[in-house]
């Protein structure tokens, strides 16, 4: 049956004369117009790929956010990168690099293109993850270009709690070391190094108060609501609706000035305790980018984030606004990352994750369990092959090869010869192999790869590997 | 209250502009649900440019409408491609599969979609009867140790509703379990089975692997076969596409899929017990912050195993596990609104953008949000009611576009499958590394499949590996390394009291069936 390809199932309902001669007309004209049809589907498909200006940029520029698509990072992520759009005059998109508390995106970042088509929101950890050792990156391998905002760390204890001043807390703390639980991030995490430094600050022990990780400020504030912790460390607006809803109280922010937006919360400062740590948000690209699309990008962020838009975003979305340019940017972040290494290195992170249960009695207990379960099925043959399709056959297995192949090709070549390309082969050469007529083939993978490259490139603007063509 | 009621009505259900942005919504909504890899959070991200210019109203229109269809257009792929599009449909992947093997497509289409659509209705009463009430309890009942108890629930259930032995389940969950644990446990600070890999840094994301297990795991099934004539069209339906549309009208129905769409009325209504059963599960599990559709549906599907009257079925054409695990998974959806509205914690990612959004709209969720904001509170009530009927018809079309891919021959649809595979698994971050992941647990899947091992506790695995390992440590921490901690809260208890008998009961009538066969 070679024509299977184009055949539907209703055609064998019709009658035979008039099927015949539907799909002799069909093969008549499939001959002639498909090959035009492939090289105008083929041009239309390109259709939207950039490339017209000589001046930078002119393709869509990428911004990596190193956090989750929904979060405080992901949301000032899509807001600046519609600003940036106005300003560049080409598509900025955002791809979420998540994972690994922050060096996966942070990394990619890093080591991408310095073409100055790949930017990245860094944020406060790219202080902090090589002090701790999980990644080589530094803030010496970024080109600073924008500081977006800074929210200093306050500390919120339960409405029901005894501690109405800073002050009380202090002295409950001194008191009773270790008996109070906190949290508000992953161990050695932002908030986790600011309840440190508030400890330090007031002589305490740097575990006086033990920390219990949870990853997340919401479900830390859900734990403290439950009664699970005493205190929870984070930034304000983060618990703003349970501060203003009474539930939670806050006894202090780590800043030098009252927020602006939170006037009720008294500084540390004010109540003599000399500590000012918290988060911070800023654009960047590899370090050794192409200077002069260095500068472009900083003067398009300068107006981006100094416009009205991107500022009133800002003030709506709860957080602290503060724009600094890639100078003084990059001194900050110079500084910050001093401070950081001094409380990072003390012993307090020293044994860090050296927990009741270590890192490897989960994995442990869970390969004795699957050892366990494997061995009783092999042992009571409850393992063997079932299924129609079982016989082995050599063409079979070299058609489940030839799957696998394509995936491989993709990863090889994909990034290379990008996504039109790479896509396109892989569909011509499953289908032929398949024994799909050539017309039909090639027919469909035309049409297969025009749609999805229009649809995930253009509209949805979702990432496809882009390759040495752009597309 | 009823002006604040009656001015929601005028907001969200007279002004066209609101009912464009949910028609609009609802369509891309089903197209980012259906096509493998584009999750309902990405399409929420993907609009936040767009509705942050909005009104509160209108916004929460499309935000709602669009979940809601995405989380069931998630059934389609389920159920044509063995694709689930969300996690939570893979708890009856392989019943909605079966069954459209067994050419009862239309049939399951059909049930999901108004499962889908009567569980939103459902989880929208509950918000609406009970959420200020249900929220102030949630928050503080459930601490960490409650949450380690219901993630070990979850994971339970995904062992009994596999099909087969629950050997057989407990191995592939072991297996999910430690892909979990590659990658840098946040709790331990420390980087685990990376093999000094940096691309292992950021662990195994799901979505890849769910695409891999089942969709490419698909294909490589069918083109082991040994001879390409094997690969025949899916059955087609019996007495659905033989008989001719005659009339005009029928014509018309037909083409619009309403006649399909409608033929699995009969059976939920038959099986409304159950449906109930299933969507407070959903609308209690959804309310539960990072809880959520998934763990609902697995938990929801376990129970109907244990009531089903034909529990074997289960896990390899259950139209009821299809129908229980489908009702739950849409009504956990409206349910995890409220601790979003009550107190700004976010269950998922899409309620933690719906915060974000409402708080630029200067609309703060907090307990007095029911007072201070009544239009708008009623108004995302009356949005998920409304958007009921819109799912209804968006799905048909669905459905109806959908069976062009039942109808089209697997030796072009196979590529093209895998094309989308691809591309969606690369889309989700833009690595080339999820690509691998894909194919590697393709390969995994269709080594496991070929002994029967299910692949849907994998995936819940995998999901579940490593806040259960986080609740755990974080419990023991907590109290200093006892554990009776775990039973240490009323909650704590009767959640672990669960759990333990889901797991020593099989155990005890095994025992007791060896004894009598002993003494027979």
């Amino acid at each position: 049956m070679p024509d299977a390809g184009c055949r539907t199932p209703n055609a064998g309902r019709q009658t035979p004369g008039v099927a015949r001669r539907a799909r002799w007309l069909l093969h008549k004209t499939a001959r002639r117009a498909v090959p035009a049809l492939v090289a105008l589907l083929l041009v239309s498909s390109m259709a939207g790929c950039g490339g017209g200006r000589d001046a930078f940029p002119n393709q869509p520029v990428v911004l990596i956010c190193p956090w989750a698509a929904g979060g405080g990072t992901d949301r000032v992520a899509r807001q600046l990168a519609v600003s940036l759009e106005g300003e560049l005059g080409v598509p900025v998109n955002v791809i979420n690099a998540t994972g690994a508390s922050g060096v996966t995106g942070h990394t990619r970042g890093a080591l991408a293109r310095g073409d100055g088509y790949t930017l990245t929101l860094i944020t406060a950890e790219l202080n902090m993850l090589h002090w701790r050792g999980l990644t080589p990156i530094t803030p010496a391998d970024f080109q600073p270009l924008a500081l977006l905002n800074r929210d200093p760390a306050a500390i919120f204890v339960r409405k029901d709690a005894p501690w109405q001043t800073l002050a009380d807390l202090d002295a409950h703390v001194l008191a009773n070391p270790r008996a109070l639980k906190a949290s508000g991030t992953a161990l050695g995490g932002i908030w986790h190094v600011a309840l440190v430094g508030w400890l330090t600050q007031i002589g305490a022990p740097a575990d006086g108060v033990r920390w219990i990780s949870i990853e997340g400020t919401a479900p830390s504030l859900q734990e403290l609501m439950a009664g699970g912790i005493d205190i929870v460390a984070s930034s304000l607006p983060e618990a703003r609706s349970l501060l203003d809803a009474g539930e939670i109280r806050a006894l202090g922010v780590m800043a030098d000035t009252r927020v602006a937006q939170f006037p009720d919360v008294l500084t540390m400062k004010e109540q003599g305790v000399d500590v000012a740590i918290g988060v911070w948000r800023g654009v960047g690209v590899p370090a050794e980018t192409d200077p002069d699309a260095a500068a472009y990008l900083a003067r398009a962020l300068e107006r981006a984030v100094t416009g009205s838009d991107f500022r009133e975003f800002m003030r709506q979305a709860g957080f602290n606004w503060d724009y600094q340019g890639p100078q003084e940017f990059t001194a900050t972040l110079a500084g910050l990352d001093r401070r950081f290494g001094t409380i990072l290195g003390s012993e307090a992170f020293a044994d860090l994750g050296k927990g009741v249960v270590g890192p490897r009695v989960f994995p442990a207990v869970l390969v004795t369990i699957g050892l366990l379960t494997l061995g009783v099925l092999l042992g009571t043959r409850q393992l063997g092959r079932t299924g129609g399709l079982d016989t082995f056959s050599w063409h079979g297995a070299a058609r489940v090869a030839a799957v696998l192949g394509a995936v491989a090709f993709y990863l090889v070549a994909g990034e290379s010869l990008g996504f039109v390309i790479t896509t396109f082969a892989i569909l011509l050469a499953l289908m032929r192999l398949l024994e799909v007529r050539w017309p039909v083939a090639l027919l469909v993978s035309v049409l297969v790869v025009a749609t999805i490259y229009q649809v995930f490139a253009n509209v949805l603007r979702v990432p496809l590997p882009r390759g040495v063509f752009g597309w | 209250m009823n002006s604040a009621l009656l001015q929601a009505v005028e907001l969200a259900l007279l002004s066209p502009y609101v009912w464009l942005v949910i028609v609009v919504s609802s369509l891309y909504g089903t197209f980012m649900g259906a096509i493998p890899g584009l999750t309902a959070t990405m399409a929420v991200a993907l609009v936040v440019p767009i509705v942050y210019f909005m009104d509160p109203i209108p916004s929460m229109a499309a935000l709602v409408t669009l979940t809601a269809c995405a989380l069931y257009a998630g059934d389609i792929p389920n159920a044509l491609l063995r694709i689930p599009g969300t996690p939570a449909s893979a708890a009856y992947t392989d019943d909605a599969f079966g069954l459209t093997q067994q050419g009862k497509g239309d049939l399951v289409q059909s049930v999901c979609l108004l499962a889908s659509a009567f569980g939103s209705i459902f989880g929208a009463l509950v918000l609406i009867a009970l959420a200020p009430f249900l929220a102030g309890i949630a928050a503080r009942t459930f601490s960490v140790v409650e949450y380690f108890w219901l993630y070990v629930l979850g994971l339970s259930c995904a062992v009994v509703v596999s099909r087969g032995s629950m050997l057989r389940g407990l191995l592939a969950l072991v297996i999910g379990l430690l892909l979990s644990m590659v990658g840098l446990s946040s709790v331990h600070a420390e980087a685990r089975l990376t093999f000094g890999r940096p691309e292992l840094y950021q662990g195994i994301n799901f979505i890849p692997a769910m695409i891999g297990l089942f969709g490419v795991s698909e294909i490589l099934r069918n083109m082991f076969a040994p001879r390409l004539s094997d690969l025949a069209p899916v059955p087609e339906e019996a007495g659905a596409a033989g008989v001719a549309d005659t009339t005009w009208r029928q014509r018309v129905a037909s083409a619009a899929g309403a006649k399909a769409t409608t033929q699995g009325l009969p059976f939920l209504l038959r099986q409304r017990w159950h449906f109930l059963r299933s969507s407070s599960i959903g609308a209690i599990i959804g309310m539960l912050p990072g809880a959520g559709a998934d763990i609902a549906a697995w938990v929801s599907v376990g129970l109907s195993k244990r009531f089903a009257r034909h529990p074997e079925e289960f896990g390899r054409g259950s139209l009821q596990a299809v129908a229980d695990g489908s009702a739950a998974k849409n009504a956990a959806l409206p349910a995890a609104w409220i601790p979003a509205l009550v107190f700004a914690i976010p269950g998922d990612s899409i309620t933690a953008i719906v915060i974000g959004i409402l708080m630029m709209k200067n609309v703060t969720p907090g307990p007095d949000i029911f007072t201070t904001q009544a239009p708008v509170v009623y108004g995302i009530y009356l949005l998920f009611i409304a958007t009921a009927p819109v799912l209804l018809v968006t799905g048909m079309l669905a459905i109806r576009a959908g069976a062009v891919i039942r109808r089209t021959p697997k030796r072009i649809l196979l590529p093209v499958i895998l094309v989308f595979c691809i591309t969606g698994s690369y889309a989700i971050n833009g690595s080339p590394f999820d690509v691998f992941v894909m194919g590697a647990m393709g390969l995994l899947g269709f080594v496991l499949d070929r002994r029967d091992v299910p692949s849907g506790p994998i995936i819940l695995g995998i999901i579940l590996g490593t806040p259960l390992e986080e609740r755990f440590i974080q419990t023991l921490t907590s109290t200093g390394g006892g554990l009776l901690a775990f039973f240490g809260r009323p909650m704590a208890a009767m959640l672990g009291l669960i759990a333990v008998t889901l797991w020593v009961m099989p155990l005890v009538l095994w025992m007791r069936e060896r004894r009598r066969a002993w003494s027979t």
